[in-house]
């Protein structure tokens, strides 16, 4: 019986062979996480607080941090409402070519190179501007948030059981109030879920930004129409550099931003059923 | 039904919400700040970081942002109006003056500072190395392959050379430094004059044969060489004393091997009486006045850099306040700057009526 | 004027922004105009790259694409621009992060669906997403101070050393920044996108073929190699997906790529990529009389390329999961 021999031999091979490659493939993430907490976590505890909220002068990264979530929130406020519609109308019109079309745009948009939407986001806001801003910085990130926001939320909305759409409809309601009122809300922990993971996302993107933000570490800012910092543009810069300074301060910005990403996602992951992109 | 994890999000959005909007007010209370941006050329970097330090601690409510990016970028910058006051090393070119007399507005360019471009490298163990014009030229335009070659061993004699082959780190970006680098070599060597030229970005020939490597800024170039056993670079004097980097002597015009100081620099400057126009007229500038000065002791690759602002036409690009802010740092930069306490090492302080057309420039800065 | 009075006349009925009662649909009022936004935004990013890399076709020509030079003189005469090391740098990277991206992917799925608990399966596919979502300049930090040094002393150095007359690998890695580095960050940063296709395709599988196999006496490996048949143009896809990805990735691979204007196809020597020269370039290109047109079409290329490989993704998928489904 060789021949069954042989073909357990080869079963246990394949065994070992994929746990060792599905090993290497997840082990980057815990290398990663692990080195920028060795890396990081010296640098920050012995600067303290001031690490956090002191300027780049004083030795910190608060208004780079201050930033970044300007700009999560001004660019959530310019591309939500854009994203939950265009959701909303792929779910109800699926088969529609403008459907179809629609998806198939979303799915483009979610891998388009983010560079490209930073210079077009330059050429088309900062340059007319004048001057590097928030708000051009927001806009970049707000049509990369979009489609993450538009696709999780046309998935939720298919979750929801068909008899609840009949239900409403069967009771004389429009379309708008069918959806509006009775679906979304059902639907409301998957869009959130969405609306998390587009803000996860954005907060760490650093390709956007290169030329419409601008860069503002020495003050905290106080106006979108002004250049303004963020904790992924700031690593850049710093690591770029080739003083260990600035090296560790970049470790140091990089645990910031990891924790801002951890805090973020592991609870919305947690809380969500595998969702199809 | 919300559910805890659900809440604990709520809670988390709510805030970084409010806390952005309190760091927001927060900041607009008491005494407004006013920030200042430069941005471009990165030869200067650690003496504007000094300035800006120093500067700033006596002055609370100003805040002065560096943004690098080098000589191309700084002019580029200068002209979209997406920076205040523009760095570049070599006088801007008439083309690009006439672009910025486009937007309707008068440009300022001066000297802010004097500095050197020094040849560092890295080999372990070697701690001198003379570098003839010729040989020089050799090795940046990849003529000169190896380190043991028969050309550096005849100069450097008692000098342990590995054969390796020579990595010429260049710049990536368009950058000054470059600029005042081989315009120095097309002046003396008609060889790399015809074959590569000057400006702030070259097509370098060490990269078709795969010994070069570009980094961005003089920082990325410092980056690399450090870790970058046989290689060489250009790059400001600041650099490679902030980085403790070994530099070459290099050959001068009187055939002497001389190594970047304050003293072989200073030399520099006295030999030239230099012709700095009027601001309102940068681009007739030469960057070639400071280069292969004559003199025993004089260090060949010398040059100013420069500041661009705007004369501020009826408020064009400067707010009032933005505009005293600028007038109020770029003068104390040209007066107490220029002490001796307040320069930062590799750099030397400008000749007094260099300084003076500065001080001119600010003056015409319109509130 | 007329022309555009009926298109839009055209769309709009193609809308049909009414119920069949004849009461306007109000829902279509509300959701449309953003349907139609997002869609018009879409074009006009295309159009102003298109727009604005003009020039430098009418200047060069299509050879802007074909030649590795780029000589920014300052005279605007002297000035010429070529986008090969860019491109080739980009289509190189690409490629040999998804030759890491597959057997990786693959295995990764089949070890989740098929051999382990519940439990943790669930917490794989997070630690995917996770790898998926993580800021990018996070991979380029540790890519830059970690990965680089470990590739080239324990890696890229042997073989050098030892197997230099093979063609990819006769170049030295000098610095470690090379296509190589590049290569690996990009197969690490994009496996997990590849792996969400393939395992939801791999789990798709309708049970009666998992039964039919089994039931014929098959080791779980030979039932593996006939699933795997079964999903290889959801496998395909997924590359076609990751590759996607990698192309578009700028911040990572410009802090491992080495920025060189480099032609060569060895592993270890540095080069550029199109994002990273954008990146790189866009900063001074506005003093050059004509970088600009040419960063823009650099862009231009990568619109594209990214544009062709995402749609045969889609497509492929699509297609593939229709016919599963009957």
């Amino acid at each position: 019986m060789s021949g069954y021999r042989l073909r357990k031999g080869k079963e246990i091979l394949f065994i070992l062979a994929i746990s060792i490659l599905t090993f290497v493939g997840i082990l980057p993430l815990f290398h990663i996480i692990v080195t920028v907490f060795m890396n990081g976590l010296p640098v920050i505890l012995e600067r303290g607080f001031t690490f956090l909220t002191g300027t780049l002068g004083e030795g910190g990264i608060g208004p780079a941090i201050a930033g970044t979530f300007i700009l999560i929130f001004l660019s959530s406020l310019i591309g939500l409402p854009v994203a939950l519609l265009v959701g909303i109308y792929a779910y109800e019109y699926p088969d529609s070519k403008i459907g179809r079309a629609t998806k198939t745009l979303l799915q483009i948009m979610l891998e388009f190179p983010t560079i490209l939407v930073g210079v077009f986001a330059m050429s088309v806001i900062a340059i007319p501007m004048g001057t590097y801003s928030a708000f051009a910085g927001a806009f970049a990130l707000a049509i990369i948030l979009m489609p993450y926001v538009a696709v999780y939320t046309q998935e939720a909305m298919r979750q929801i059981p068909f008899t609840y759409r009949e239900a409403s409809f069967g009771l004389g309601l429009s379309r708008m109030k069918v959806i509006f009122k009775i679906l979304v809300p059902l639907a409301k922990r998957g869009i959130l879920t969405g609306v998390l993971i587009g803000m996860a996302k954005v907060a760490g993107e650093t390709a956007p930004l290169l030329f419409t933000a601008g860069g503002l570490y020495q003050s905290y800012p106080t106006s979108i129409t002004q250049p303004v910092g963020a904790v992924p543009l700031l690593i850049y810069t710093l690591v770029q550099s080739p003083s260990k300074a600035d090296h560790a301060m970049a470790w140091g910005a990089s645990l910031v931003l990891l924790l801002i990403f951890l805090l973020i996602f592991i609870p919305v992951r947690l809380s969500l059923r595998e969702v199809k992109l | 039904m919300r559910t805890g994890k659900e809440r604990l999000i709520l809670v988390m959005l709510a805030s970084a919400i409010i806390s952005t909007t309190l760091l927001l007010t927060g900041c607009t209370n008491d005494n407004k700040i006013i920030t200042i941006r430069t941005t471009g050329a990165t030869f200067p970097q650690y003496q504007i970081q000094k300035w800006i330090d120093v500067y700033q601690k006596n002055h609370p409510n100003v805040k002065i942002e560096y943004e690098g990016g080098g000589s191309g970028h700084g002019q580029e910058a200068f002209l979209q109006g997406l920076t205040h006051i523009g760095r570049t090393d070599p006088p801007v070119k008439e083309d690009t003056w006439n672009k910025f007399l486009n937007t309707g507005d008068q440009p300022l360019q001066f000297p802010e500072i004097v500095g050197a471009v020094v040849v560092a490298y890295n080999l372990p163990g070697i701690n001198e190395l003379k570098l003839s014009r010729e040989v020089l030229v050799d090795i940046f335009i990849g003529d000169i392959e190896y380190w043991d070659d028969q050309a550096i061993k005849q100069l450097n004699p008692d000098a342990d050379l590995p054969h390796e082959k020579i990595k010429v780190i260049h710049r990536s970006d368009s950058s000054g430094t470059t600029a005042i680098f081989t315009t120095y070599l097309s002046l003396i060597s008609e060889k790399w004059a015809n074959e590569v030229g000057a400006g702030k970005t070259v097509d370098w020939p060490v990269d078709k044969m795969g010994r070069g490597l570009a980094g961005k800024g003089n920082p990325g170039v410092v980056a690399i060489l450090k870790q970058t056993e046989g290689s060489i670079c250009y790059t400001e004097l600041s650099f490679a004393i902030e980085e403790n980097l070994p530099v070459a002597s290099i050959e001068n015009k009187n055939g002497k091997f001389v190594k970047p100081t304050t003293e072989t620099i200073q030399a520099a400057v006295s030999q030239v009486s230099s012709f700095i126009p009027d601001p309102t007229e940068g681009y007739r500038e030469d960057i070639k006045q400071l280069l292969d000065a004559e003199g025993d002791n004089t260090y060949p690759i010398v040059a100013f850099t420069h500041l661009l602002v705007w004369q501020n036409k009826n408020g064009k690009h400067y707010s009032s306040e933005e505009a005293k802010a600028i007038k109020d740092f770029l003068t104390w930069v040209l007066t107490e700057g220029q002490k001796e306490e307040n320069l930062a090492p590799g750099y030397v302080a400008l000749p007094q009526e260099v300084a003076q057309i500065g001080l001119n420039a600010v003056n015409m800065i319109q509130e | 004027m007329t022309s555009i009075k009926t298109s839009l006349h055209f769309f709009f009925s193609r809308c049909n922004l009414r119920k069949s009662t004849g009461k306007v649909d109000l829902f279509k009022v509300v959701t449309v105009p953003a349907v139609i936004f997002v869609f018009l935004l879409f074009a006009w990013m295309l159009g102003i790259y298109f727009y604005n890399a003009l020039p430098a076709f009418i200047r060069e020509g299509l050879s802007i694409y074909f030649e590795n030079v780029w000589q920014a003189a300052e005279e605007a005469s002297n000035e010429y621009y070529g986008l090969a090391s860019a491109i080739w740098g980009t289509v190189y990277t690409s490629l040999i992060a998804i030759i890491i991206a597959l057997p990786i992917s693959i295995a990764y799925s089949i070890f989740v669906v098929d051999y382990v608990p519940k439990r943790v399966k669930n917490i794989l596919i997070i630690v995917s997403d996770m790898m998926a979502g993580l800021p990018t300049i996070i991979y380029g930090i540790w890519g830059a101070f970690v990965l680089v040094p470990f590739l080239q002393k324990y890696i890229m150095m042997p073989l050098y050393k030892h197997l230099s007359f093979i063609p990819i690998f006769s170049s030295p890695p000098i610095t470690g920044y090379s296509y190589f580095s590049a290569g690996v960050l990009l197969g690490i940063m994009v496996t997990p996108f590849a792996s969400a296709i393939i395992r939801e395709a791999y789990q798709m599988i309708p049970f009666t073929y998992r039964e039919a196999i089994s039931s014929i006496g098959s080791t779980r490996y030979e039932a593996t190699k006939v699933l795997l048949g079964y999903i290889k143009p959801a496998i395909f896809s997924g590359l076609i997906l990751a590759f996607g990805r990698a192309v578009g990735e700028t911040v990572a691979v410009s802090l491992v790529i080495g920025n060189t204007f480099n032609l060569s196809i060895g592993l270890f020597s540095p080069g550029y990529t199109i994002s990273s020269l954008i990146a790189n370039q866009f900063g001074n290109a506005f003093i050059y009389e004509h970088m600009l047109p040419v960063l823009y079409a650099g862009g231009l290329a990568l619109f594209i390329i990214g544009l062709i490989v995402n749609v045969s993704g889609l497509y492929l998928l699509k297609r593939w999961e229709e016919i599963v489904r009957i």
